[in-house]
């Protein structure tokens, strides 16, 4: 088929398409979605023993708004990679915020080491925080890789990296309200390494997530072509 | 460098095309041949710049029109039609070239094709007598009805109806014979050649 009969038939078989809404509007509607899921795994677990302490704490409150931020900024950054033409810098958002979480930790694990000296730094090994982090991100992360594939797939990787970091950092937040750690350096290794982790591992997956769908010439021929 | 002629000759086309996306996302088909047809030239330029050496232009052009197709819906009229139609252009050659690569990889180029077997016209006397002499041995061993029909069907080229006519049976029942004969010969060939 040459290009010209190629477009005749698309042509014909196009159906009016609902627009894609704003890549802000769709990120707030997952965010409020995830977050109402994050308030309801919070409520059914409980809030930990020390945080009537530790919510007065200025860099509890820095640790948890820099999650929670990021968790916002990667679920934009990941709806607006998949607007093609749109620019690239807004991929970026996530990450000072991502900074600021780590530097929060990092100052943590400096003021424990001050106190505590190299016992302040001692790292157990708490895999079940691997998991739960896992566990309780794949209701938010499923529903934002749906919501995303709704988009052109024209950064795949970056794409499920970023949805998956949105998905993870919002329950490592929720965690923090949850789940007593003992030092800011389990923290950094356990919920923030996790998140980085499980991120980086989804993102070597994205062309399997995220794939430009086939169009069927047979349904173009019969004028009945689907659209996303 | 070009021209503020150019400028405003390039602005108009983008304006134009912006309300002709606008205009295919709403169900205008003329609006959307149009546009397609428009932007044809300019990703032909497009993926022959970007792939000077793209053995298959067309077809990645081909590609990108569809891209385009499956995902108009991404497009925002408020935004430039330029850069969303850009993008996918340059996703899809850099998608085409690395499946090229990746093909290229595990091909290897020769310049006289190997000999098949399949073809009758390929093989000698011998081997075409060989392969005759096992398939009549493989149809003697077939219990009468279904010998009767591989023979009519498969042997003389009989369609179901005219074999129907000649045994007496029903088309399903001769069905039933050629699949089940058809299947007993191909496991005695195949004991035979094991």
């Amino acid at each position: 088929m040459n290009s010209e009969e190629l477009i005749r038939r698309l042509a014909a078989s196009a159906k009016p398409v609902r627009r894609l809404p704003h890549p802000m509007w769709r990120a707030m509607m997952w965010f409020m979605l995830s977050l109402a899921y994050a308030a309801g795994l919070v409520s059914v677990i409980g809030l930990r023993g020390d945080f009537s302490v530790r919510i007065a704490e200025p860099r509890f409150l820095i640790e948890l708004s820099a999650a929670i931020l990021t968790s916002m900024m990667a679920a934009a950054a990941a709806f607006c990679s998949t607007c093609p033409g749109r620019p690239l810098w807004e991929r970026l958002a996530p990450f000072p915020f991502l900074l600021v979480w780590l530097a929060s930790l990092g100052e943590g694990c400096w003021r424990d080491w001050t106190l505590h000296g190299y016992q302040g730094l001692a790292i157990q090994q708490e895999f079940s925080c691997f998991w739960k982090i896992v566990a309780t991100s794949a209701a938010p992360l499923v529903l934002i890789l749906v919501m995303v594939r709704r988009g052109a797939p024209i950064a795949p990787y970056l794409t499920t990296g970023l949805a998956t970091l949105a998905a993870a950092s919002l329950v490592a937040a929720g965690m923090l309200l949850f789940h007593q750690q003992e030092s800011s350096v389990m923290v950094l290794v356990w919920q923030f390494g996790s998140v980085l982790v499980l991120s980086g591992l989804a993102a070597l997956f994205g062309r399997h997530v995220l794939y430009w769908r086939t169009v069927d010439k047979r349904s173009l021929e019969n004028q009945t072509t689907p659209h996303c | 460098m070009s021209t503020p002629r150019d400028d405003r000759a390039r602005l108009e086309r983008e304006e134009r095309w912006r309300q002709l996306m606008r205009a295919a996302q709403d169900g205008d088909n003329a609006a959307y041949a149009a546009l397609l047809s428009e932007i044809l030239p300019v990703l032909r330029r497009f993926v022959a710049y970007r792939w000077p050496s793209a053995p298959d232009v067309e077809d990645i052009v081909q590609e990108v029109l569809l891209s385009v197709h499956t995902v108009r819906h991404t497009y925002d009229p408020a935004r430039p039609f330029m850069p969303w139609l850009m993008t996918i252009a340059m996703r899809r050659t850099i998608d085409a070239a690395r499946r090229r690569t990746a093909r290229n990889a595990n091909e290897t180029t020769v310049d006289i094709m190997p000999e098949t077997f399949s073809g009758d016209d390929a093989k000698n006397e011998q081997e075409i007598s060989d392969d005759q002499e096992a398939i009549r041995r493989a149809l003697a061993q077939l219990p009468d009805g279904q010998r009767q029909a591989v023979e009519l069907m498969k042997v003389k080229g009989l369609s179901l109806l005219e074999a129907s006519a000649v045994t007496g049976k029903s088309v399903a029942s001769l069905k039933v014979s050629v699949h089940r004969g058809l299947k007993t010969m191909r496991e005695v060939l195949k004991r035979e050649t094991q």
